[in-house]
């Protein structure tokens, strides 16, 4: 061994990884990028080219980025992804011109077809070497000999059978960019970057009748990281103000995980979900819809900052066990069909603890009533009033079979304050003694 | 006595000053006589819309007296429950404020904002919508809850609230002395609150009183609730409509009086219990300072930081003995 060879163990997972992050970096030639085994990617560029000055300019562009990143990559261009996959692999940066399969693809060594190692050295040892060998070959006796994977690969190289590549991400249905000639680093810019961006977008999505649901706003880094930040609305927006509102609190919150770098060299904003935008005439006291409109527009800013869960609004659900009657849903959600108004149970506190939080009954009158004296979370407390027993059974359709009923008090201590306990179980019922829970708190 | 008509003049001069600046009523106070006992206000857009924004008569005469007519309906308003099992009394009665506001604009119906912290919520219990509407006539649609992670979001989207419209009123819930909730912050609340022409309640648990922007204290706590009323007679032994126990702690017109007022769900209206009517009302403080003299027992000025235990412990004492007065001698 050459005495300075550096031996690196092979790490296929960091390789994924770096295969992952120049797929993520090719998303500004196109948004159609599929990874391709451990070493390749598709990129679909239909209908892109123009857009870096030809198939020509842009493939030179990709490959002179790549190696001055450090990438020493081989392309190639072709109408089908089998005849790419073949000239990028065996005869470096070329384009096959649409037809002329055939000729680009003869020459090329078996393996050019992607066919498994048997069928290849089955061929070479009937001395068939080259594509060209078998391009004019009878179909039949190959079918019958090597399978039909291998006349199906044939077809894919020549563009004769469709195969389609698997994008990393579905494309979004409208983007807009902007590539700058200087890199552009303060939040600020970005800020108002995005803000120029939507206002080409609102034309686009006048022009369809429609209002994103969700946006995107990709920022490529020189260094060739992308970040991506991604609002969600709780109705569709196309106002450019209130899009830049969105990313300036997403932009907040994101704070100093965005590492700017060496700044931004291209941004796009990508409308990920759209959604038909209903154009509503407001009535003459013309209040209400804005109105409405303001407060879906807070709803989003506070989701952007805090979290899509951070607001919520209680939603009632058909049940009897005080925990589940209610449930949380995220503002974003939208208004739901209002259950039926179950039976009407007795009084129910203001504040309910996520989980019942355990109470020692010091003394009680009788045992299936209400304590006289309680200790929770480490104070005593002495009971003056109570009402009950409000009994609720468990959901038998959830529960194990044998879970036990709930009795739930009413309670007010010496000072005031109101409580709702509840004995799990009843005497008797058990080996154990039943336990005691805080569950609520009376206003 | 020159020297202390002088000190007053000056006094009164600044105070007539903070007054412009906040657009306040005027202060209660005896001003020295002849000319500048007119206090020329021209305040900006934001003190005339709390002014034209008024003050909610909470219905109980004695209270609204007290403050000057009623709770400002353009303000900061903190309404302190002692200890954090207090705090459904505390949030009860912020509720119930907020019930009133709601009340008074009928036809409108706008929702309800609550904003807390993620632990005290935990701690203290969660907002529990079947509840709240039977309690306060709020239906579940219109509440809003925001569960921030951080006492920095939760001011923020406090802020940002009371800029929109379509709320009715806006709650905070602010657990003990948080530094970050200081003078500025409630400052920047109260004036968001003066614009728009809303309350934003300050809902603080387990807290001390210290200096902050609000033009209103309340202190808060648990008072028995009276029987439940039948037809023949009160029947002894339940446990009525909540009672609260309410003490003002600081207000525009410097009465520092203690009240115990009950919350009528039905009717959705306040009314004052007279001690003699209800059944031990003393006793709702127990062991502890009453309400009432406690907002006097802080030390003006001084920042309260260190809450005082649940257990009624006081402060530790931060005066050390070297800042004692010397004897020379």
């Amino acid at each position: 061994m050459h005495p300075s060879l550096a031996i690196v163990e092979a790490d296929p997972q960091a390789d994924r990884r770096l295969l992952e992050e120049i797929a993520e970096w090719c998303d500004r030639y196109t948004p159609l990028v599929a990874l391709d085994g451990a070493d390749g990617l598709f990129l679909d560029i239909t209908g892109c080219a123009h857009l870096f000055g030809g198939e020509q300019a842009m493939m030179r562009d990709i490959l002179s980025r790549l190696l001055s990143q450090g990438f020493d990559a081989r392309a190639g261009l072709a109408s089908c992804p089998g005849a790419a996959w073949a000239v990028a692999r065996f005869s470096g940066p070329a384009i096959v011109p649409p037809g002329a399969e055939r000729q680009a693809l003869a020459p090329l060594p078996l393996s050019a077809l992607r066919i498994d190692a048997r069928a290849r050295a089955g061929l070479q040892g009937v001395g068939l070497h080259t594509v060209g060998a078998i391009l004019d070959a009878p179909r039949a006796p190959l079918v019958r000999r090597f399978g039909a994977g291998l006349v199906r690969r044939l077809d894919q190289a020549l563009g004769q059978a469709e195969e389609a590549i698997c994008p990393r991400r579905p494309a979004p249905p409208l983007s807009v960019e902007r590539q700058l000639a200087e890199p552009i680093m303060q939040v600020e810019e970005i800020e108002a970057l995005s803000h120029r961006l939507a206002l080409t977008l609102r034309q686009e999505l006048e022009r369809r009748g429609e209002g994103a649901d969700a946006l995107q706003l990709s920022l490529f880094r020189v260094d060739g990281a992308v970040h991506r930040l991604v609002v969600r609305t709780a109705r569709p927006v196309r106002d450019p103000a209130a899009i830049r509102r969105l990313f300036r609190e997403k932009l907040a919150a994101t704070g100093e995980e965005l590492d700017t770098g060496y700044g931004f060299e291209l941004v796009r904003l990508s409308v990920l979900e759209a959604s038909p935008f209903a154009i509503v005439q407001t009535d003459l006291a013309g209040e209400s819809r804005e109105a409405e409109a303001a407060l879906a527009l807070f709803a989003d800013r506070l989701a952007a900052r805090l979290g899509e869960t951070a607001l919520r609004r209680p939603v009632p659900v058909e049940s009897h066990v005080p925990e589940r009657a209610v449930r949380m849903v995220p503002f974003a959600a939208g208004q739901q069909k209002k259950p039926a108004q179950g039976p009407a149970g007795g009084e129910r506190p203001i504040r309910l603890f996520a989980r019942p939080e355990p109470v020692d009954v010091v003394a009680a009158e009788v045992p299936e009533g209400p304590p006289l004296r309680f200790r929770w979370r480490r104070a005593t407390y002495h009971v003056a009033r109570a009402e009950g027993p409000e009994r609720l059974a468990p959901e038998w359709w959830r529960e194990m079979e044998d879970a036990p009923e709930r009795d739930y008090f009413r309670i007010e201590d010496a000072e005031g304050r109101r409580f709702w306990l509840f004995r799990q179980g009843l005497y008797g019922a058990v080996a154990e003694a039943p336990r005691w829970f805080m569950h609520g708190i009376f206003a | 006595m020159a020297r202390t008509a002088m000190a007053r003049e000056t006094i009164c001069a600044l105070r007539r000053e903070i007054a412009r600046i906040e657009g306040t009523l005027p202060e209660p106070l005896a001003m020295p006589g002849g000319q500048g006992s007119d206090v020329l206000r021209h305040g900006g857009m934001a003190a005339r819309r709390a002014a034209a924004a008024g003050v909610l008569e909470t219905g109980v005469a004695r209270f609204d007296a007290a403050l000057g007519g009623g709770v400002p309906l353009a303000a900061l308003i903190e309404i302190h429950g002692r200890q954090t099992r207090d705090a459904g009394a505390a949030a009860g009665f912020a509720l119930a404020l907020a019930a009133l506001v709601r009340k008074e604009e009928s036809g409108r119906r706008r929702p309800l904002l609550w904003i807390g912290g993620r632990d005290l919520f935990r701690e203290a219990g969660n907002p529990y919508a079947p509840g709240l509407e039977r309690l306060f006539g709020v239906e579940a649609d219109a509440f809003l809850f925001c569960a921030a992670r951080h006492l920095a979001d939760a001011l923020w989207a406090a802020e940002e609230a009371a800029r929109v419209d379509e709320l009715c009123a806006v709650i905070l819930e602010v657990r003990g002395n948080p530094a970050r909730l200081d003078l500025t912050a409630t400052r920047r609340l109260h004036r968001r609150a003066q614009e728009a022409g809303r309350p934003v309640l300050l809902l603080r648990e387990w807290a001390l009183a210290e200096p902050t922007a609000a033009p209103l204290r309340l202190e808060v706590g648990a008072a028995p609730a009276a029987p439940r009323a039948t037809l023949a007679a009160p029947l002894e032994g339940t446990i009525g409509h909540p009672a609260f126990a309410v003490a003002i702690g600081k207000s525009r017109a410097g009465l520092q009086e203690s009240f115990v007022v009950e919350w009528n769900p039905d009717a959705l209206s306040l009314r004052e219990v007279r001690p003699a009517r209800a059944r031990a009302v003393v006793p709702a403080s127990g062991h502890r300072p009453h309400p009432a003299q406690a907002g006097g027992a802080v030390v003006a000025l001084r920042r309260a930081s260190v809450p005082s235990a649940p257990g009624g412990q006081p402060p530790r004492e931060g005066r050390s003995a070297h800042r004692r007065p010397r004897r020379t001698g």
